[in-house]
């Protein structure tokens, strides 16, 4: 094999301004030539360049970041059973992902507008959308906002993934002012279905599951009144399925994480939203049931609730408005139990 | 004649960046980084509780998730005047510890290593290794239905990409272990942290999870694996292709820069601080045969806001930092801070930390004749990886002999509610780098919030005398014969491992400044 076919007159030019000798570089090359130059690499090659249309069964996904800080991203690569590689590369076909994807630039952009040309997909949508100016969030000179209304017009179904994007979560009290993904979309006039799968990350048994749910039958799943997957959220509060909800009923308030005795005690005090936070964490939890909020001693801040971020702040008192509410709700539990 | 490349979205990293850069003669001559998103979490946290910021700021990102956390929290704790105690240390210190491990696997091989291999080489695998030919056949399957997103498209491989298939095959094995591998790592953090990303258990004053020895056993046994896919699997991946294919681009010094790097120094192996993992320090213009470590005086950092889409004012230290948007400056080309520390552009993150450390591993590789930039970069992530398991080790001892005396304390309860007044600075070193974060408090709120963040360093304009940021200088002088596949300007900004979503900026659609600044 010659040295040409190996490194360009160029590159060697260029090794050389940097104080590579060319004898040194060749030299290296032709070892590394001895491995490649016996390589059928022909068919490689000309499957990998081609923007070819797939003829895999797989579902599309397209997926998205706003204003967004990736975390949802994590959360869907914390799903261990199946594992995550199984479900990129086997049971969808993820044609775009900032993220993940090899692609990068003008190489990026071209698949996902191949695949918004295509249709049909599952569009994924993380973060918020800015509304007090497009400028918050631009994407290759546009605004983000246009990419993502025009995903939307031709995918199957759009799940907006995270607080942020169910509902504005942090974002909505930013200058940016960010709004959920199906308020964006109300506002273009565009009529898609919407499924929010809240809580800042997301929890990623909440994402796969509802993806296989959507693999598996080809339907939606039945959302509760707020647009979330009926299995996961909606009618029995955290409070209700606290295990230290017997600690609540007993007046029992942890004051002191120093102290042992208090454990497991009832978080109301220091500034704990479970009673306003409707979903399954305290019987789920979070990492292959290794733990959750409540579990570290940490608080519920109801992040998978509209009013997150800004209507529960602040985060750890237990004397403003919404506490007071908590507390009158004890009053009843307590009434209910004595009667 | 100079050629204008703009990379848009750069992927595999966090959040929104454009990276454009001139290349004449095959050679990138100037380079200006952008990052295009921005919340504006500090201007909005004014007003709020204090107690709010640990667990907002948290989601300046989602990757290197909690690090805002903890500076967050200790710049609460100086603030406060709160005193946290061994314990609490211990337990912070070993969920950032879970953190890193996870953030550097995540990052040589879901970020990173596609950059370096071509991945269609899999296909040719010849071996006979069963593990290995599962991975073949996969890869195969994925070519024979014509559906190989999101491995493909890409950027075409070029000379450096390393494509020898047995080489390329164990690397995408390795690929695939690691994603399981840092699912695991993140696992163990949420033995103590609740949860992943974000955990909740870092507040002002320590933590709130009080450990017992199941806990505590269980994150030993996790991290016994963690300690062996490091030790046999991505120390020794990270070698082979670092002193291997990759030794050219290393000798080439390919993603230098400025050659300044800055260190705060963190991960106390005692309550005094006095032995600590990674040591404090800055090195200006590094003469690698001679490397000389300056203290750190924070007070010699400064903000300058000239290229960026802020109200213009002079350059200031952070706890007069201020927020305001302005998004018709016509010289600003970015929404990202240019920090400055004594006036000059630093380089913060792994590099930076093992060069002020004097680290052995690295000043040899150094002294084999490779040169500090990206290749160094990603040596650097492994090896202090190694130093962060080892640690955890040290930590955990340390912390089952606190738990099991009486008294045992991992809080700081006296000094839990917010002082009238006060202000405080707390000070991370992030996997990405040095992070700061400053706090000033007006009747019991927050009356102004700033951040310094790693990727605000790299990442960073030219300052209001016209000197490039980290990643810009970073990108001079690489080598880009192809202007269609520009695969070293992506390694050398991915070496980093960017996380833009903390740093922040905006393009003018309509007028596209950024463009007519770059043909003035």
């Amino acid at each position: 094999m010659k040295e040409d076919d190996v490194v360009s007159k160029r590159l060697l030019d260029e090794l050389e301004v940097h104080g590579i000798s060319r004898r040194d570089f060749i030299k290296y090359c032709a070892t590394t030539a001895a491995i490649l130059g016996l390589s059928e690499m022909e068919f490689t090659t000309k499957v990998a360049e081609a923007l070819e249309k797939p003829t895999s069964k797989k579902q599309p996904v397209v997926w998205l970041e706003g204003l967004a800080c990736a975390g949802c991203t994590i959360s869907l690569s914390q799903v261990l059973n199946p594992p995550v590689s199984s479900i990129i590369l086997d049971k969808i076909s993820l044609r775009y992902h900032m993220t993940i994807m090899a692609a990068a630039g003008e190489v990026a952009e071209a698949a996902r507008r191949e695949a918004v040309k295509e249709g049909g997909y599952i569009l994924v949508v993380e973060g918020a959308i800015p509304s007090a100016n497009d400028r918050f969030w631009m994407h290759g000179g546009r605004p983000g906002r246009e990419m993502v209304e025009e995903a939307a017009k031709s995918a199957m179904a759009v799940l907006a993934v995270g607080a942020c994007s169910a509902y504005g979560g942090i974002p909505r009290a930013c200058p940016a002012k960010g709004i959920s993904v199906s308020d964006a979309l109300k506002r273009a006039g565009i009529n898609k279905p919407v499924i929010n799968i809240s809580t800042c990350p997301v929890h990623p048994d909440h994402l796969a599951g509802t993806l296989l749910y959507v693999l598996v039958t080809g339907k939606l799943p039945e959302l509760d009144s707020k647009g979330r997957p009926a299995m996961y959220f909606g009618e029995v509060s955290m409070h209700d399925n606290c295990r230290r909800r017997a600690h609540f009923d007993a007046g029992e308030f942890l004051k002191d994480w120093n102290d042992p005795k208090q454990k497991n005690w009832c978080l109301l005090e220091k500034g704990c939203k479970g009673p306003m936070s409707y979903i399954d964490c305290t019987v789920r939890r979070w990492n292959d049931g290794i733990s959750f909020c409540l579990d570290c001693g940490g608080l519920c801040q109801a992040c998978g609730e509209p009013i997150f971020y800004d209507k529960v702040s602040p985060l750890y008192m237990a004397d403003d408005e919404t506490s007071k509410k908590i507390f009158a709700m004890r009053k009843t539990g307590q009434s209910k139990e004595n009667s | 004649m100079a050629k204008k490349i703009t990379i848009h979205p750069v992927t595999r990293i966090e959040g929104h960046l454009t990276i454009e850069v001139e290349v004449d003669n095959g050679k990138v001559v100037d380079a200006w980084s952008s990052g295009t998103m921005a919340r504006g979490f500090e201007a909005m946290l004014t007003g709020k509780d204090p107690r709010d910021a640990p667990y907002v700021t948290s989601r300046f990102c989602g990757v290197c998730y909690s690090v805002h956390q903890l500076a967050s929290a200790r710049a609460l704790d100086a603030a406060f005047g709160a005193k946290v105690p061994w314990g609490g240390n211990l337990l912070r210190n070993l969920v950032m510890g879970a953190e890193y491990i996870y953030d550097h696997v995540l990052h040589f091989y879901q970020l990173s290593a596609l950059d370096y291999i071509d991945i269609m080489a899999v296909a040719e695998y010849k071996g006979k290794d069963k593990d290995l030919l599962a991975v073949k056949d996969k890869i195969v399957n994925l070519v024979k239905e014509k559906d190989t997103y999101p491995l493909t498209p890409r950027y075409k491989p070029d000379d450096f990409s390393v494509k020898d298939p047995d080489i390329v095959t164990s690397a995408v094995s390795h690929y695939i272990k690691a994603l399981k591998m840092h699912a695991k790592a993140r696992n163990m953090g949420a033995i103590w942290g609740g949860r992943t990303p974000h955990y909740q258990n870092i507040v002002v004053g320590g933590v709130t999870s009080y450990p017992d020895i199941n806990q505590w056993a269980r994150f030993r046994t996790m991290l016994d694996e963690q300690k062996k896919f490091v030790e046999e699997v991505y120390i020794p991946d990270v070698l082979a292709f670092g002193t291997g294919p990759l030794w050219p681009l290393a000798t080439m010094g390919v993603g230098g820069g400025h050659y300044n790097y800055l260190s705060y120094g963190d991960f106390p192996k005692d309550p005094a601080w006095k032995d600590i993992v990674f040591p404090a320090g800055t090195i200006v213009g590094l003469n690698p045969a001679n490397i000389k470590v300056e203290p750190v005086n924070t007070e010699k950092i400064t903000e300058s806001v000239k290229y960026a889409w802020y109200k213009e004012n002079k350059p200031v230290h952070p706890y007069d930092g201020e927020q305001v948007f302005n998004l018709d400056k016509k010289e600003a080309y970015t929404f990202i801070k240019a920090p400055r520390y004594d006036g000059k552009p630093m380089e913060v993150g792994p590099l930076a930390r093992m060069l002020v450390a004097k680290n052995p591993t690295l000043i040899d590789l150094v002294k084999k004749g490779a040169k500090p930039g990206a290749v160094a970069r990603h040596a650097s992530r492994a090896i202090e990886t190694k130093l962060m398991v080892d640690a955890c080790y040290n930590w955990l001892d340390q912390l089952l002999a606190e738990m099991t005396k009486p008294g045992f304390k991992i809080h700081d309860t006296e000094h839990w509610n917010p002082p009238e007044s006060g202000m405080g600075a707390g000070f991370h070193e992030a996997p990405r780098g040095a992070l700061g974060h400053w706090i000033k408090i007006k009747n019991k709120k927050i009356a102004n919030y700033q951040a310094v963040v790693p990727s605000t360093w790299n990442a960073s304009p030219r300052c209001e005398k016209g000197v490039r940021g980290q990643y810009e200088e970073a990108l001079i002088g690489a080598p880009v014969p192809d202007p269609e596949n520009p695969n070293n300007v992506v390694r050398i900004i991915r070496s980093f491992d960017p996380c833009l979503a903390c740093a922040i900026h905006i393009i003018d659609p309509k007028t596209n400044e950024i463009r007519k600044f770059l043909i003035e």
